[in-house]
């Protein structure tokens, strides 16, 4: 996972916010929430992606893919620093 | 019925042509009339907001002055069609009232029976069809001119050139008809023979174009004893409905407003001929008795017929007037105002204001329905239509099939479409600022505003690019050809994706997914950059076209830019801490940038046959 340095940054920032009560508490059930979402849209690319032939249809999905699993493993870390 | 209108109506004139040659003279006749109709109307229109605009609604401005303006110009012109057909012009260019111009009307009416004295006194009769050529001449000068006023006076007089020159042609065209007109033929008393003469000096006057080419020949006629007193009388009578067919000619080219008047103008004089045919003895009684006043000598039929006119006319007005009113509202319920063109406010109104949960969803649906003007207005732009684009497996074939452009004026059409709903937006979410309303409300408003703002910024962005899209791509012209059809595909997948998103059910869809997108469209900016730059090198595109082209794909990456933020922003979890997760998880410019770059490690392998099931949009 590239730019944790900047996620959490931006998780302290956010604890920072909602010690003065200018940010909603995230339970661990909001990100399992988020995602499940971004799971299902990586699902969804990765099967396009296998009924494609086209060269650069596949390098646009590879692409959106990279970004969809940047997102998961993001989340993934934050729920785990939830738990 | 309508494809078929067209080639019948065309199919009939050729008929009509081919068996009667004058037909020919007189439909250019009519066509020469409307396209004068048309030349004043733009005339008056390059006049309006100044002199002419206070000049026509000082004397339009009271029922009273609006009559003797009308009165007074007929008089002058000698022709109430001509005035009536000016008045039409007036009123669709929105420089008078309908009031008003009913008022101009009634007046010329009045104005008309000077004609009659005219006629019947001196034999006189003003030719105005002489006029048409010096007026066309002088025009054409005018309306070269850079001055504004100049250019519309020069329209006004080449539109009244023409409307003398389409009468002369229509009555010339008619001459040969005339002769068959034989009153005697139809020589009858007492009813009928009213009745009869009536619809006679009604045909006569809509085939000569003139009540006073009527009152001439009824003149004649009667002097030869031809007709009886009574019988000139109904032939008057006629003539004041048939003159109302120039104005309804007229009307053709016209707006709703203009054929309210050409109505208003066939009912009054319909109406006053009513009135008159049904009091002809004791109006008859009143002509002798007036003229015996004046000194007019009793077998002085031409004179008499003089007084009868003005008395039937003014009669008219005086009855008519009272019912003013009433007229004006009966016309503008039945000759209804078309539904204005321009895209007005669906949810935004005062009364959501008092509320901000009512004013934020109110602004969510405006700006949804500004959103969807918008997507018509950039696929239009781009010579791309919805239904073909969302229905489409195939963006990128659908793209380069799509060559006939759109008959779009962008600058017009965001006028009509995007400027109103974006003023409401911003007009209500800035005065949402000014109360009382929670801070996260007013945040989200403004986001919600944010987005109409990224729309707009869109189209603008388009709005550029079109030119060169219609240059390029709807000819087949080599690489040039080639890079702007890959711009007008990169714009369409991502208008594919927002509406794929928005047809997501919301529990199930993430505005991160975007970034997707985003990360894409930077991955092909860049992409093009370096393609233009080896293009140049290899000499297959000129450094003028590539200039050209490089700010083009400037705009377009504008375009997608602002598209993708305003659907991020809009479709934004609702629920603040799903809100905040997502956006903990967004990546900035620079990590979008990086991953991007950086292909995923373990991807599945293409498959070594096509599959025919599961199809997916080729996006």
């Amino acid at each position: 996972m590239m730019g944790i340095k900047k996620l959490a940054a931006k998780v302290a920032d956010y604890q920072d916010r909602l010690e003065r009560g200018q940010a909603s508490k995230i339970k661990p059930a909001h990100v399992s929430e988020v995602l499940k979402k971004l799971r299902k849209k990586e699902a969804e690319l990765q099967a396009d992606l296998t009924d494609t032939n086209k060269h650069d249809k596949r390098d646009r999905l590879t692409r959106k893919i990279t970004i969809a699993r940047e997102h998961i493993s993001r989340a993934e870390w934050l729920l785990e620093q939830l738990s | 019925m309508r494809r078929f209108y067209l080639p019948v109506a065309i199919g009939v004139m050729v008929l009509a042509f081919w068996l009667r040659a004058e037909v020919q003279e007189i439909a250019a006749g009519v066509a020469i009339f409307l396209f004068g109709m048309l030349m004043l109307e733009d005339g008056f229109k390059l006049l309006s907001g100044g002199a002419l605009e206070r000049v026509l609604q000082r004397a339009t401005g009271s029922v009273s002055r609006a009559l003797a303006f009308g009165a007074f110009s007929t008089t002058l012109l000698q022709s109430s069609s001509l005035v009536s057909v000016i008045t039409i012009s007036f009123l669709s260019a929105g420089l008078i009232s309908l009031m008003g111009g009913i008022g101009v009307i009634f007046g010329a009416n009045i104005g008309t029976t000077t004609g009659a004295w005219l006629v019947a006194g001196f034999g006189l009769k003003v030719n105005i069809a002489s006029y048409a050529m010096p007026m066309l001449a002088v025009s054409i000068i005018l309306v070269f001119q850079k001055s504004k006023p100049l250019q519309g006076i020069g329209y006004a007089l080449g539109g009244l050139g023409f409307l003398f020159l389409g009468i002369h042609h229509m009555k010339e065209g008619f001459d040969a008809f005339q002769d068959q007109i034989d009153l005697t033929r139809f020589a009858l008393s007492g009813i009928a023979g009213l009745v009869v003469y009536t619809l006679l000096g009604t045909v006569a006057t809509v085939i000569m174009q003139s009540s006073h080419a009527t009152m001439v020949l009824i003149i004649t006629a009667l002097a030869s004893g031809q007709i009886t007193y009574e019988n000139a009388l109904a032939l008057a009578i006629g003539a004041n409905i048939g003159t109302t067919i120039t104005a309804i000619i007229g009307s053709l080219g016209a707006n709703f407003q203009g054929k309210r008047l050409a109505v208003a103008h066939l009912i009054f004089n319909t109406a006053t001929a009513a009135i008159a045919l049904a009091f002809i003895a004791p109006l008859a009684h009143t002509v002798d008795w007036v003229s015996a006043s004046l000194g007019i000598a009793s077998d002085d039929y031409a004179l008499k017929l003089a007084v009868f006119h003005t008395i039937f006319n003014t009669l008219g007005v005086v009855l008519m007037l009272p019912l003013l009113r009433q007229l004006v509202t009966f016309l503008e319920r039945r000759i209804i105002e078309p539904l204005p063109t321009v895209s007005q406010p669906h949810f935004l109104n005062d009364a959501v204001e008092d509320f901000p949960e009512t004013l934020e969803s109110a602004l969510r649906n405006e700006v949804s329905h500004l959103y969807g003007n918008a997507e018509e207005l950039i696929l239009h732009g781009l010579n791309l239509h919805r239904h073909q684009l969302y229905d489409t497996d195939d963006v990128e074939d659908l793209v380069r099939r799509s060559r006939r452009p759109t008959d779009l004026d962008i600058g017009e059409r965001y006028e009509q479409r995007i400027k109103t709903l974006y003023a409401a937006i911003v007009d209500y979410a800035s005065r949402a600022g000014a109360r009382r309303y929670d801070p996260d409300v007013i945040d989200r408003i403004y986001v919600l505003r944010n987005v109409a703002t990224n729309i707009v910024q869109a189209i603008k962005s388009v709005k550029h690019l079109r030119k060169n899209v219609l240059r390029y791509t709807s000819h087949p012209d080599g690489t040039v050809t080639e890079i702007y059809n890959d711009l007008r595909i990169e714009i369409a997948r991502i208008m594919v994706e927002i509406h794929k998103l928005s047809l997501t059910d919301p529990e199930e869809r993430s505005a991160l997914w975007l970034e997707q997108e985003s990360a894409q469209i930077e991955e092909d900016a860049r992409s093009t950059t370096q393609r233009i730059d080896a293009l140049i090198r290899n000499e297959k595109l000129n450094p003028v076209a590539a200039t050209s082209f490089l700010n083009d794909s400037g705009y377009a990456y504008d375009a997608m830019r602002e598209l993708i933020a305003a659907a991020r922003n809009f479709y934004v979890e609702r629920d603040s801490a799903l809100a905040e997760v997502e956006r903990l998880l967004a990546l900035d410019e620079e990590e979008l940038e990086a991953a991007a770059q950086t292909p995923g490690a373990t991807l599945p392998e293409p498959p070594t046959h096509k599959r025919n099931m599961g199809v997916t949009n080729e996006t």
